[in-house]
């Protein structure tokens, strides 16, 4: 019974430790400088970091399949960007505080567009 | 009367033990029977079995499906290098699935702001997800409902939309992407 609990807490620990291993800083510098990060459930940002904050170009990659390339600032999508959709959509243009903001051109994965302004993510008729 | 009482004494003994264990077994039948008319639910109940049997067969006909399926990103969609799901398969693993992590809320709250809104204020709390296999439209839709009410705002909102991939974990199965635009 010893055993098996010994075995229980050491099979945890190895875990947690692979675990924590594959999480985090994992190419370069994620502090002031370029880097790759990992996150726990392994989204991805690749990018360019100040002050520990994800800000200057950069592709963030979601586990379910949506990437953005382009700027970030303050660790939040802002600037011009470019949103994959994992069905194949995309949205390319202006983003802000993490959203659509501005210009942009929504491209369904059937090839039907939508152009103009947007704002917090909804077309502006 | 009390000649019953005396021919019942000059039973023999394996005799009387024979009608004592059928009396019993009289009295036994009558307090079910009884029992069964005030508490019981008689046909409704049997109905109620069937229907629950026939659930677990069916749960258990999708466990083993899930099980049988590669772990991973499951689609409904070309396009992509990952596992494309048949019309069957894609039907089935909507019925199987329950869970909508927390990747999937985020993408879906980019085309409705509110919710994300709310969704962040409260802590990132959901008060419901669904997954719902759609007969007429033969289209798997699932969905959330955010509500500020744990942070006094009183504001609920559903974002629903049709679940076009899934990930399979080995033991259940996810939505991973729920298009609502």
């Amino acid at each position: 019974m010893k055993k098996l609990i010994f075995f229980i807490l050491f099979s945890s620990l190895i875990t947690s430790l692979a675990l924590a291993r594959s999480t985090g800083c994992k190419e370069g510098n994620c502090d002031n400088g370029y880097g790759k990060w990992v996150y726990t459930d392994k989204t991805t940002y690749e990018g360019e970091w100040v002050a520990t904050k994800k800000h200057g170009q950069g592709t963030e990659t979601w586990p379910n399949g949506y990437i953005y390339k382009g700027q970030f600032k303050e660790s939040q999508w802002n600037g011009i960007g470019i949103l994959f959709f994992p069905d194949g959509s995309t949205y390319e243009g202006e983003w802000a505080n993490g959203f659509m903001n501005g210009e942009g051109t929504f491209t369904w994965s059937d090839g039907k567009q939508k152009k103009g302004i947007w704002k917090n993510g909804s077309f502006q008729e | 009367m009390e000649v019953s009482k005396n021919s019942f004494k000059t039973l023999s003994e394996p005799v009387k033990q024979f009608g004592g264990l059928v009396g019993i077994i009289i009295l036994i039948f009558l307090t079910f029977f009884v029992l069964n008319n005030i508490f019981g639910e008689g046909d409704e109940l049997v109905a109620k079995m069937k229907i629950e049997e026939e659930r677990i067969a069916q749960e258990r006909k999708l466990n083993k499906l899930i099980s049988s399926l590669p772990s991973g990103v499951l689609v409904s969609f070309d396009g992509t290098d990952n596992f494309k799901l048949s019309d069957e398969l894609y039907e089935a693993v909507c019925k199987a699935t329950k869970l909508i992590p927390q990747r999937a809320i985020m993408g879906a709250n980019f085309l409705n702001f509110r919710a994300h809104e709310i969704y962040t204020i409260n802590g990132n709390k959901i008060d419901e997800t669904f997954v719902k296999w759609d007969d007429e439209k033969n289209k798997c839709f699932a969905g959330f409902v955010v509500s500020g009410n744990n942070v006094g705002v009183d504001e609920t909102v559903k974002v629903s939309g049709e679940a076009l991939s899934f990930l399979s974990t080995g033991i259940d199965t996810r939505v991973y992407f729920i298009k609502n635009f």
